[in-house]
């Protein structure tokens, strides 16, 4: 049985899936996007964080069956109502753990939310066993891929097309970075990566908020956006629309409407 | 339904518009009281008399709905010696008048004054050789004329002013039965404003939607009013509630049990949410003041749309609507000897307490279990006599029964001044010429069982650190806790860190239904109360959260200091039923299944499961449907009663100060969480910023 890190678990997580969803949150990720959010799941390993005056340790290991038994007990409410989102960092990099984990987790609804930047192999094994994907495109230009997120952007691009011939539904979701990642071109190729492809469910854009640089100085990190962070987000649906894909942006009214039950499973 | 009219009426009320018609000029009864000797309940009567007379009336042009207090204050009825004597050897409860119930309105509403007039004067005839009913009846008749004549004068004013529609309902009401909606509303907001005026308070409004729906019922159906007209009545009405709410007394401003109930059964079992359910919470939602306090009663089958509309109450951020599960607390009262019919009338007390209009004279927040205590004492004398852990709980369950037994014994003493008036509005006590002081059919104590959390972590904390796991050695732990854990940390933290926690591990979970099991047996072996009642367990903490912990009021020195759960001395407990405040949480499913495992059956004295979410967990319709689950699945899983508070600007503003007291704060940015009080400050003001502008 294999051991994984987890960096933290949180339940009623409103963003990560339909319903209830409890989202465990893996620890590690290959990207280094200048905008992370969520920097103490970068590192693999546990790290001592310290704000107001008090420490505590980022990073638990778990046995995949301890996991899998801790969110068991919530098992009777989240078959009901929703399920498990799976998030990181990047929890593709621990897709044997993840793999163990899932399989001891019968009938729940079941999120894989993922940056895409894992070996094909940890996609076709992690994703077969979920029921719906969330999957992060940021930038299509490999310039800029490589520039603002550390890495390439060919794999990902790769994986996407290979997600979409697996038959398993998923949602795309395209952080919107002011002048980085929310430029009419860089949306217009993102709407023309995804059109069409089997399994697209919609686009979910997310506007970059300020606080993302909060969690640093806790982490003896420092915050280089490598943007201008006061500039306002460029919110454009128009490039989607036009593509006939669905896009939501976050945080916007809704529609009136909820879900009672999960989609997409 | 936003109506101009309205939101005048409400800039007034918030602008304290309403105060500057407040006399200075308080009734002077003592003379009057003493030079005819007046016995206490006549006493009582005549106050209710002169205060109803000392009103004058003020009816602004824009009401439909009128009264509003110009005496601000409730004179004494007896000297301070005579008051001495005549309590000597007794205990009041709080500040003495009968408080925390509440009247059968209904029943007032559908007989009318002139009808209860009746009733008394048909008993005074069958009763006449019987002195204690004579003086009774006599002086509720005395409280019944007063406040006619308080309507009378109003109506005489507003046919003065012109204000003809005010004095045609003035005309009728509260004498004669209602007929209309805005009848019965404005025949209620005399009636429950007197029963302040006699001194009483935390006068609660009851089952709202059901005695008042068959009038909005009988209104659309003739067409005299529309859903939307029938909204900003009820608007205008929970306005009106905020008219004097400053003159009564609480703990703090805002605690003044103006609370209502909707939703839930009929007495006989069938639905009762209707109409006047929709509309009173969509009147609550526009009104967004603190006065009346929400409660809903809902089951595991309840509309989601209905828990929607709910959410979006909740996300004004006042802390209600409160929720209370009738598939939990039905059968709970009907095993503590509450009839069927009654069990699916209950309402709320004040804040949470469970009770019957009109049917009881309880005294639901008479004292307090201190977990803590219990738990303290058991550790130190078990370690000290060497004891295995079974051992330690036999302790605790035996000072849980002794703290019990003490306190009951002490209630003995409790004295309940009589109350004339407040008689009138509540069932049978015309009928029987008795004053509710007497008693009712109901006459339990409730007993809160406070910090429950703190204290079943700390037995969790020496079951897996002193009986389990690389072993601390029983003295170093009481070393630790007399030391307030100075020269302590590194045992402190494995408290803190390696302990199981009530909301996140089972251990705890299953050793705090087993402290509310002591509780419920402590209190199940006491036969009666001294009035012919039991005593009720409650899983709430009201203040003592803060009491046990620093001292209430007066006190030289906390009752307890550093606990074994790795607590300080001074810091608060948890409140109601919450984890301990230093926990961090994962969430709120696993909160709702810890509290899931206490046996309601047992112990249904009320006191909600509090959870405190971001306010931008309801930030879209979506997310506003997922709270609306999440209240669902507290049904579902067997809890008994909840409170949902969104966190505001001010709150966070606080959590900048003081990181300590809001460590499972979470604010969600763009898809993702974060500990509030891990965010560097100026991201702590820009997230502040940003939820002031919040919906």
């Amino acid at each position: 049985m294999s051991c994984g890190t987890v960096c933290d678990i949180r339940e009623l997580t409103l963003h990560d899936g339909p319903g209830l969803r409890t989202t465990v949150f893996l620890k590690g990720c290959p990207l280094r996007c200048s905008w992370c959010h969520n920097p103490e799941a970068q590192c693999s390993e546990p790290q001592t964080i310290e704000a107001a005056g008090q420490r505590r340790t980022v990073g638990t290991r778990y046995e995949s069956a301890a996991l899998a038994a801790l969110l068991n007990r919530q098992a009777p409410v989240l078959r009901e109502v929703g399920g498990v989102t799976f998030s990181g960092g990047e929890p593709l990099l621990q897709a044997e753990f993840l793999c163990e984990v899932i399989e001891r987790l019968p009938g729940l609804h079941i999120v894989l939310d993922t940056s895409g930047y894992a070996e094909t192999a940890a996609i076709d094994r992690v994703a077969a066993k979920c029921n719906l994907v969330y999957y992060d495109l940021k930038l299509i230009d490999p310039a800029m891929h490589r520039r603002y997120t550390g890495c390439d952007n060919a794999l990902i691009l790769a994986n996407l097309q290979h997600l979409s011939e697996m038959g398993i539904p998923f949602v795309v979701r395209v952080p919107l970075v002011p002048g980085v990642t929310d430029t009419g071109q860089n949306l217009a190729a993102i709407a023309r990566t995804v059109r069409g492809l089997p399994g697209l469910l919609r686009v979910d854009l997310l506007p970059y908020n300020r606080a993302a640089g909060g969690k640093y100085p806790s982490l003896g990190m420092s915050f280089a956006p490598g943007f201008d962070e006061s500039a306002v987000v460029h919110i454009e649906t128009r490039p989607f629309v036009e593509a006939h894909i669905d896009v939501h942006v976050a945080g916007a009214a809704g529609d009136g409407t909820h879900t009672d039950s999960p989609d997409g499973g | 339904m936003k109506s101009d009219r309205l939101a005048a009426i409400r800039r007034r009320i918030a602008e304290g518009g309403y105060r500057r018609n407040r006399t200075t000029a308080v009734p002077h009864l003592l003379p009057e009281l003493e030079a005819g000797n007046l016995s206490w309940p006549r006493r009582a009567s005549r106050l209710i008399r002169r205060m109803c007379e000392a009103e004058r009336p003020v009816i602004e042009p824009d009401e439909r709905i009128v009264f509003a207090r110009t005496v601000p204050s409730v004179p004494p009825i007896f000297s301070q010696p005579d008051w001495k004597r005549l309590t000597a050897g007794h205990t009041l409860h709080e500040l003495g008048p009968i408080s925390n119930i509440c009247a059968d309105w209904g029943m007032v509403l559908s007989q009318g004054l002139a009808g209860r007039r009746r009733v008394a004067t048909e008993t005074l005839r069958e009763m006449a050789g019987d002195g204690e009913a004579v003086e009774f009846l006599e002086g509720a008749i005395e409280t019944i004329d007063a406040v006619l004549d308080l309507a009378a004068r109003y109506r005489e004013a507003a046919e003065r002013m012109g204000a003809h529609e005010v004095a045609g309902i003035l005309a009728r009401v509260p004498a004669q039965p209602a007929e209309t909606l805005h009848e019965a509303l404005q025949a209620l907001r005399i009636l429950h404003a007197v029963v302040w005026m006699g001194g009483h308070y935390h006068v609660g409004l009851g089952r709202f939607d059901q005695y008042l729906g068959p009038y909005l019922a009988a209104d659309l159906a003739a067409g005299r009013l529309t859903v939307d007209t029938a909204e900003e009545l009820v608007a205008e009405f929970f306005l009106s509630l905020n008219k004097d709410s400053d003159l009564y007394p609480g703990v703090q401003q805002g605690d003044n049990g103006q609370s209502l109930m909707l939703g839930g059964v009929r007495p006989d079992g069938s639905e009762g949410v209707n109409e006047l359910t929709h509309i009173a919470l969509r009147a609550a939602l526009w009104t967004n003041l603190i006065d009346p306090k929400i409660n809903l009663r809902i089951t595991p089958e309840t509309d989601l749309s209905l828990l929607t509309l709910a959410s979006q109450l909740t996300r004004k951020g006042l802390g209600f609507p409160q929720y209370s599960n009738d598939a939990v607390v039905v059968p709970a009262l009907v095993r503590h000897g509450y009839s069927l019919e009654d069990a699916r009338n209950y309402t709320v007390a004040a804040c949470w307490e469970f009770i019957i209009p009109g049917k009881g004279m309880e005294v639901v927040n008479i004292g307090a279990v201190s977990f803590p205590a219990a738990v303290d004492a058991a550790i130190r004398e078990g370690l000290a006599a060497g004891d295995g852990f079974a051992g330690i709980l036999r302790r605790t369950a035996a000072d849980i029964r002794e703290q019990v037994s003490v306190a009951v014994k002490s209630y003995a003493r409790l004295l309940l001044p009589p109350a004339p008036y407040y008689s009138v509005v509540m069932d049978g006590c015309l009928e029987r010429g008795r004053d509710l002081s007497a008693g009712l059919r109901y006459n339990n104590f409730g007993i809160h069982g406070a910090a429950s959390s703190n204290a079943a972590d700390a037995l969790a904390a020496v079951e897996r650190l002193v009986f389990k796991e690389s072993p601390v050695a029983p003295a170093e732990l009481i070393a630790a806790l007399d030391a307030d854990f100075e020269g302590h940390a590194a045992l402190r933290q494995r408290l803190l860190v390696e302990a199981p926690k009530a909301g996140n591990d089972p251990e705890a979970d299953q050793l705090l239904a087993t402290l509310f099991g002591y509780f419920a047996e402590a209190c199940e072996v006491i036969p009666d109360n001294g009035r012919g009642g039991r005593i009720r367990p409650g899983t709430g903490s009201a203040m003592y959260y803060v009491w046990l912990a620093r001292g209430a009021p007066g006190d030289a020195a906390p009752p307890i200091g550093a606990t074994a759960d790795g607590r300080k001395k001074g810091d608060s407990f948890s409140a109601n039923l919450a984890p301990s405040p230093n926990v961090q949480m994962r969430g709120p499913i696993s909160v709702l299944q810890a509290f899931s495992g206490i046996d309601y059956k047992r112990v249904c004295n009320g006191g909600p499961i509090t959870m405190e979410i971001s306010d931008a967990a309801f930030s879209d319709q979506e997310a506003l449907g997922k709270c609306a689950v999440l209240v669902r699945t507290f049904a579902r899983l067997g809890c008994q009663q909840l409170q949902l508070n969104a966190l505001n600007a001010d709150k966070l503003r606080d959590a900048k100060v003081h990181p300590e007291r809001h460590r499972n704060l979470i604010v969600r940015v763009w898809g993702w969480s974060g500990y509030f009080c891990e965010l560097a400050p100026e991201y702590q003001d820009h997230v502040i910023q940003r939820y002031q502008h919040a919906l």
